[in-house]
């Protein structure tokens, strides 16, 4: 018996039980649709995550205060490190040649005003390399001036949307505002940019990071940011300077972080996600996979006599197991195919609809779930097959009907 | 004697059958029903035999052991030579599927095929190839005379033309061995003389034929009857000396 006769008989067969054939696909179909919907999701966020992490450039090197073990995780309040003060950064710029641009970041939160409008706003103290280091641009006016960033300077860059909400009717250029106590003018404008890195670079106001410290009282920066000239020396680039901020302090209490290591710690972050919405789309072909098993222990049950009947006319045990088996696949396969073009539809419904996310079905899962859904017709299957395979002829053929 | 028939039968192609002291016990709670007891027969290649016997007595089951459907409990059956206790079920199928063909009672035609699907039906699990199936449906449905019918399907048909895609069946392989369980039981007598025609037809191409009856007329078509009771055959006669006094 060939196999195109095996299936010919099993779609035969299949035919004659248009509803629990459409139900039992059905229950497979959605199986791999969650799988392949929930993953591309999964997929979307980590994309989406990398993504925003590589739109500021991937030789970036973060410098914090503070110790952690891992690599990739911020550190946060663990211990009292010494601060990270602007002398450091210096020392980094002066001492340490691979890098190209750095920009030392104190940040906090203050109320800017202007005439009656005010706003609390984020703060960001820091440097004229910050500008390329994130990218941005220039809507109007300059930038923070170059020049020693120990001094500070009562000037101001307002993001896009503080200077619209400060000034709806005139230019903010030149014009005096209030930041905290301080006096300030304003320099310049940025260009819109968005949230990068859930900072919204739109809704901030920028000072000279010394100004900032003193604005908002602190003794450490918040961070520094460094752009390395080569992406290749990334790492040894953080070994030096943790070695000297170590020399610096007389302790080892920086923490050196490449965008790689944050990069990865998401990735990998999301991807379990991804597993996990995998699974739970597994699960639910587990569901459909009991489904199919009834269906077939059901029809093992209705078509007795016929399995006697073929016993009867010489099918050997292994061929009547064969062929309840290709029918088992048939629907599991069925289910598969539709389930994973009604996922890749929607997933390429929701790519339309919300195209910052960048959902997209991971091949992996894609061949995994076909895969599976074969899996589970042969999983499924093989209990009601074998079970047909071994009926006695004489007491099937005796359940007579025909 | 015997010697000569297995020649015989091993030369014609033809099937020789042998049963010693055949028994077939079915354990009913602690008691055991001899539905076959100590049967020892021998049929002879081309023989037409018909079994006879009141109900329960164990007619099928015969039937059933002769068509390697069913093993005997105890004794020997030999089937052309060959001892069919020695061989393992897929053997056995393979004997099935070469050697003997079914007629039923009830047909056990598969009711979402046609009639031509039907009788290709034991040609796919011997493997034969499509092309030869197809012409080999048309001859086998040409020789019950159902040639216009073959795309029916079995509730489209009379039951007298559902038996004869049975016979079709039964024969396409071109089995030696035919055996037929109450192949009339259910098909008024218009049916069924067609039926014993087709049957008849068969005997003269040299097919042996086991044919299981409660008609005496049907039963007098054969060369031999076996009046089985209990699970013994109680009578062995000719058909032509056999009388509703003799049953
Ligand atoms: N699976 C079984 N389990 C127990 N007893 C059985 C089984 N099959 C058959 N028998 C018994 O064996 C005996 C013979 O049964 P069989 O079917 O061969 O009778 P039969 O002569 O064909 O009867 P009928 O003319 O009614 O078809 C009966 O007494 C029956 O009850
Ligand atoms: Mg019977």
């Amino acid at each position: 018996m060939s196999l195109r006769d095996c299936v010919d008989f099993a779609f035969n067969a299949l035919k004659g039980q248009p509803i629990r054939v459409s139900l039992c696909v059905t229950g497979i179909a959605i199986g791999i649709m969650a799988i392949v919907v929930l993953t591309a999701l999964g997929e979307g966020a980590r994309r989406y995550v990398v993504n925003q992490f590589m739109s500021i450039g991937s030789n970036l090197l973060l410098v914090v205060p503070g110790k952690t073990e891992t690599t990739g995780a911020i550190p946060g309040f663990a211990g009292a490190p010494h601060d990270l003060t602007i002398m450091d950064s210096q020392a980094i710029r002066r001492n340490i040649r691979s890098i190209q641009r750095l920009a030392p970041i104190s940040m906090g939160t203050e109320t800017v005003r202007y005439g009656e409008r005010r706003r609390q706003v984020p703060i960001v103290g820091t440097t004229a390399d910050f500008l390329e280091i994130r990218h941005l641009r220039m809507a109007r006016g300059q930038f923070l001036p170059r020049g020693d960033p120990q001094r500070g300077a009562p000037l101001v860059v307002l993001g896009h949307r503080v200077a619209q909400e400060l000034f709806p009717d005139t230019s903010p250029l030149g014009q005096l505002i209030r930041v905290g106590n301080w006096r300030m003018r304003v320099i310049g404008i940025l260009a819109p940019r968005g949230t990068q890195l859930s900072m919204d670079m739109d809704d901030l106001v920028l000072v000279p990071v010394a100004t900032g410290m003193q604005l908002l009282n602190r003794h450490s920066l918040y961070r520094i940011l460094l752009g390395v000239r080569n992406v290749s020396d990334l790492e040894t680039t953080c070994g030096r300077i943790v070695a000297l901020l170590t020399e610096r302090h007389g302790e080892d209490d920086t923490t050196c972080i490449t965008q790689g290591s944050v990069v990865g710690t998401f990735s990998s972050i999301l991807n379990a996600l991804t597993v996990s919405l995998a699974a739970i789309g597994f699960i639910s072909l587990t569901v459909a996979g009991i489904g199919i098993m009834n269906v077939m222990f059901v029809a093992v049950a209705d078509r007795t006599e016929e399995i006697g009947l073929l016993k009867a006319l010489g099918a050997r045990s292994r061929q009547i197991l064969l062929l309840f088996l290709i029918e088992a696949v048939i629907l599991s396969l069925a289910g598969g195919m539709i389930g994973l073009t009604l996922g890749w539809t929607i997933v390429q419904g929701l790519t339309t609809l919300y195209p910052a996310i960048p959902a997209s079905t991971p091949l992996w899962a894609s061949v995994s779930a076909v895969l599976v859904s074969f899996a589970v017709g042969v999983v499924f299957g093989l209990l009601p097959a074998h079970r047909a395979g071994r009926l006695d002829p004489v007491h099937a053929l005796e359940r007579h009907a025909s | 004697m015997t010697g000569e028939l297995i020649i015989d039968g091993f030369m014609t192609g033809a099937q020789v059958i042998k049963l010693k002291n055949v028994s077939k016990i079915y354990q009913v709670g602690d008691q055991p029903v001899y539905a076959l007891a100590n049967i020892t027969e021998h049929i002879k290649p081309g023989e037409y035999v018909a079994i006879m016997g009141p109900s329960g007595s164990g007619k099928s089951t015969l039937l059933n052991v002769l068509g390697c459907l069913l093993r005997p409990t105890e004794g020997s059956y030999q089937l052309n030579g060959q001892e069919i206790n020695t061989l393992n079920d897929s053997e056995l199928s393979k004997l099935r599927q070469s050697v003997i063909g079914f007629i039923f009672q009830s047909f056990h035609l598969i009711p979402r095929l046609t009639a031509a699907g039907n009788v290709e039906l034991p040609m796919i699990f011997a493997g034969i190839a499509p092309q030869v199936r197809q012409q080999r449906v048309t001859q086998a449905l040409e020789a019950v005379g159902l040639t216009a019918r073959s795309h029916h399907r079995p509730d489209q048909l009379s039951v007298g033309q559902r038996q004869r895609v049975v016979i079709a069946r039964a024969t396409v392989m071109n089995p030696r061995l035919i055996l037929a369980d109450e192949p009339t039981g259910n098909l008024d007598s218009e049916s069924g003389k067609q039926i014993l025609g087709l049957l008849d037809q068969l005997y003269a191409l040299g097919h042996t034929l086991i044919i299981v009856t409660h008609d005496i007329n049907v039963a007098h078509r054969a060369e031999r009857v076996l009046v089985i009771s209990d699970g013994h055959i109680v009578q062995r006669t000719s058909s032509c000396n056999l009388t509703p006094e003799s049953l």
